[in-house]
């Protein structure tokens, strides 16, 4: 069953190439968005099946594949993955949708696109170190492409510095993984919580560095966040859509599953520095962020920003703190596309990011009124306003995280004042005041807003308020499997934790 | 003494165009079209609205609460319910271009309203009218200004409703005669303008209501009020060229001094205005482009389809076009009132006419009419 998620992306991408007569654009856009959301209708399908009271992982699947390598086709899905893959396949139908229907190579790209579903969705539901590896490394392909030939004046050196820095994040994670494995003894890369159990503290740090380093540049953590920017500017709506929404989390998700799931003890004593690092996150992004003038450069480094919170969150490592980490996922997954997406509506239309020269927005008749508006709805969002799932999400971090790491907490608190400032900046500039004058005074004249790029950020602004509103609908999913994630014996010997009825509590509470 | 030359004015391009018989507003097909396409509409629309003022300024005189004064006398249950529904004209937009009028004052009108010939007048009405009514009466007695000051508004309503009958009558008429191909350009549509301003210009402005069944005079024949100098001027003069300051998009800070203390020097008019900010709730520019969209010509609404934004930017495109007319309007006014004839060949004249015009291009000035020389709809 599980398996359909897979080879649904992978088929339609051979398809897409193989298959003749979708030259037309549009019909490889619809082809694309009919696999997509066949994928993404079977994830809904799964989630009725989901036990959410177990603790393990739900259906999987397993097929020995090179045993001689340790390697197995193993699969399966819990509450801390199944999120995650829901996000993807919304946003991956999101991004298809939300493309130019005219797309130069429509084949290359719809298919470009399937694949990057199928790696990511691969990653997140492989249970096997090695089987992660290949996942974590296809998805670098298509993305390198989908900036590479589809991105702005400057793709060849974005798309190849991020080629860089994810294959240096690749090899260290390949590293960590080759050595837990020979390490431990253990005769094939399966995922087990216990395979790092019978290493040295020492041995257990040198490894939890690797990921550390591998999955910190995914995430991104200042400072090996230098290539997001430049990715994000350079690479079309769409693209940036799935990169912020979906793919930086496979950096905190692997974090998650493998640095603190299998180094709990290494992870404990790094954890104080890890929070600090996470400080030092969150306020370069929002510092950075203030001084752009280019909207999608300011996007890009709150994103930079926000990842630090759910660094943040899993240093804290308590039940409460985890169900933050996999929230703060999810919601910076939706609003971030959300922005990515406006911003991209409003470069179509004005032809400009530059917050000097864009003005007056939200002018009700000629500027971007919907837009606007739901660009205030995003930012508001961001900021952690309540009603919105970004208060539930950071909200739940820093309740969380605060008994653990005061000091932290306290600073990253201010990181959210910072997210008002230069996202109310980024407001006032572009959609409020008199409309833009062309340099003969008169009012520029936009062209008008339609449907098909409307609608996906309708459709995400909904959910960020219906989860900010009912957040158990978010948090029930991944109770069960926190609960036990955490409760592996070594966590809960070196955490300060707070008491599963305060869990439950603050839950139901927000 | 040197005298400035003449040429030195920074609107003499302007100057000599008028003094040579062309137009402020450049003379195209599609100006003509727009023009007089929005002309059309604006005729319906203060036809509609002038019914309604006189309406509310003979058979609601001085109602303590005037509930259905849109109503113009018809109503019904589904009458009430289309006007919340807001399936109806914004008679709120007369009400406030009538109060402007009242605030700005002008003409032989605002010192004929502090005469004591009117106070006299009103007190007969005031009597007429609250005479079975003891709450008021008292009422009056402690404020006896009141309710003479809500008789001066009256009568802004009969005024302004006098006014724009002939200005509805003169519009829908100029459609007419461009269907008829009799109008064909800007200066055509200027000198039918001007005619009928001329023609109605002596017209009296009278006003008389009825109460319990006797007529008391407000305005008397013998007053001597008449169309062009106690309507038409102060109007030009109040919502052409001053106007008043509303918050929009672009909204005005009055305690820095942004507003001039001295209504004299307000250009907030509809010669003024930025048709940007139309198209915001409460504005009441907007009401009037609302109502005006009803009431479109499909040639115009045509050429209004084949803009970028077609139908989104109906409103401001509207107040574009009717900012162009109302141009076309000052311009019939400009040429109504020149002291002496265009083609005068006596210098003294001429010279006359020369400061009259700069007098007109100096107020001009910060009004968007360099806009409409080039703006086509886009």
């Amino acid at each position: 069953m599980l398996s359909v998620l897979l080879w649904i992306p992978f088929i339609g991408a051979v398809v897409l190439i193989v298959l003749p007569g979708l030259q037309d654009s549009r019909r490889a856009q619809w082809v694309a968005l009919l696999l997509a959301t066949f994928a993404f209708a079977w994830t809904i399908f799964l989630g009725f099946q989901f036990d959410f009271s177990a603790t393990g992982s739900q259906f999987q699947e397993r097929l020995s594949w090179l045993e001689t390598l340790g390697l197995q086709y193993q699969v399966g899905v819990d509450g801390l993955s199944y999120p995650l893959v829901v996000l993807n396949n919304l946003l991956t139908c999101v991004a298809i949708y939300g493309s130019d229907p005219d797309k130069e190579r429509p084949r290359f790209y719809y298919s470009l696109l399937l694949l990057l579903n199928f790696g990511v969705v691969g990653a997140f539901l492989s249970e096997n170190l090695l089987l992660f590896f290949l996942f974590y490394e296809i998805e670098l392909i298509p993305l390198y492409f989908l900036i590479a030939i589809w991105g702005g004046a400057r793709r060849g050196y974005a798309a190849t510095k991020f080629l860089i820095y994810t294959a240096v994040s690749g090899i260290a994670i390949l590293g960590s993984f080759l050595g837990l494995v020979w390490l431990s003894g253990a005769e094939s890369f399966a995922l087990q919580r216990d395979l790092a159990e019978t290493l040295t503290l020492t041995q257990q740090l040198i490894l939890l560095g690797g990921l550390l380093l591998g999955f910190g540049i995914k995430i991104p953590l200042v400072p090996l966040h230098t290539w997001l920017p430049d990715a994000h500017v350079e690479a079309s709506t769409p693209v940036s859509v799935l990169l912020a929404g979906v793919l930086l989390k496979l950096g905190t998700y692997g974090l998650l599953r493998f640095g603190l799931g299998l180094f709990p003890e290494a992870w404990s004593v790094l954890a104080p520095y890890l929070a600090t690092w996470a400080v030092v996150s969150v306020l370069y992004g929002a510092l950075t962020a203030i001084a752009q003038t280019d909207m999608k450069k300011m996007v890009a480094y709150s994103s930079v920003g926000h990842m630090g919170y759910i660094l943040l969150a899993a240093a804290a490592n308590t039940p409460l703190s985890l169900v933050a980490v996999i929230v703060q996922m999810i919601s910076h997954g939706l609003i971030s596309a959300l922005l990515f997406l406006l911003v991209g509506v409003v470069y179509t239309k004005t032809g400009t990011r530059d917050l000097t020269v864009l003005r007056g927005l939200l002018n009700p008749e000629r500027g971007l009124p919907l837009i606007g508006s739901l660009m205030v709805v995003g930012v508001m969002a961001s900021a952690g306003i309540p009603g919105m799932v970004g208060f539930i999400s950071e909200f739940l971090v820093f309740r969380s995280s605060l008994p653990v790491f005061p000091v932290q907490t306290l600073l990253c608190m201010i990181g959210t004042g910072l997210t008002a400032v230069y996202f109310l900046l980024l407001v006032n500039r572009a959609f409020f005041g008199r409309l833009i004058t062309r340099s003969d005074g008169k009012v520029v004249t936009l062209a008008p807003v339609i449907w098909r790029e409307r609608s996906p950020a309708i459709l995400l602004a909904i959910l960020i308020v219906v989860f900010g509103l009912q957040p158990n609908w978010l948090v029930d999913w991944t109770r069960a499997t926190i609960a036990d994630f955490s409760g592996s014996p070594a966590v809960l010997a070196q955490r300060t934790t707070l008491p599963e009825a305060d869990l439950a509590r603050a839950i139901t509470l927000h | 003494m040197l005298e400035t030359p003449t040429a030195r004015h920074p609107s003499t391009a302007y100057i000599e165009r008028i003094l040579s018989g062309k137009t402020l507003l450049p003379d195209t097909p599609e100006n003509t079209l727009e023009v007089v396409g929005i002309l059309k509409s604006y005729g319906v629309v203060i036809g509609a609205y002038s019914k309604n003022l006189l309406y509310i300024a003979e058979h609601q005189f001085l109602e303590l609460f005037p509930f259905f004064k849109y109503f113009n006398g018809k109503t019904s249950l589904s009458a009430l319910l289309r006007h919340w529904f807001h399936d109806r004209i914004n008679y709120e937009y007369a009400e406030y271009c009538m109060k402007v009028m009242l605030w700005h004052g002008g003409g032989g009108l605002d010192s004929y309203l502090d005469s004591g010939e009117f106070k006299l007048l009103a007190r007969k009405a005031i009597d007429a009218k609250i005479r079975n009514n003891p709450l008021i009466r008292s009422l009056n007695q402690v404020f006896p200004d009141f309710l003479p000051e809500q008789i001066r508004q009256f009568v802004y309503y009969s005024v302004l409703g006098q006014f724009w009958d002939v200005m509805s009558e003169l519009f829908l008429t100029l459609a007419d005669r461009y269907e008829q191909g009799k109008i064909t350009s800007i200066p055509d549509v200027v000198a039918h303008i001007k005619a009928g301003l001329v023609a109605a210009a002596g017209n009296p402005i009278t006003y008389s209501v009825d109460i319990g069944g006797q007529s008391y005079d407000l305005i008397p024949k013998s007053a001597g009020l008449i169309f062009i100098s106690d309507a038409a001027v102060p109007y030009v003069e109040a919502i052409f060229f001053r106007g008043t300051p509303f918050p929009g998009t672009v909204s005005y800070n009055a305690q820095a001094q942004q507003i001039s203390p001295d209504p004299g020097r307000f250009a907030y008019g509809a010669l003024y205005a930025d048709p940007l900010p139309v198209g915001g709730a409460g504005i009441p520019p907007t009401l009037l482009m609302q109502d005006m969209r009803h009431y479109l010509p499909e040639s115009l609404h045509r050429l209004y389809q084949n803009t970028t934004r077609k139908e989104a930017d109906l409103l401001i495109k509207i107040c574009e076009s009717f900012q162009k007319s109302m141009f076309c309007v000052t311009n019939a006014a400009i040429l109504g009132l020149m002291p002496h004839d265009l083609e005068t060949t006596d210098p003294k004249e001429q010279k006359v006419n020369q400061h009259y015009l700069e007098g007109w291009m100096d107020r001009l000035r910060t009004s968007q009419l360099e806009t409409v020389q080039t703006n086509s709809l886009q």
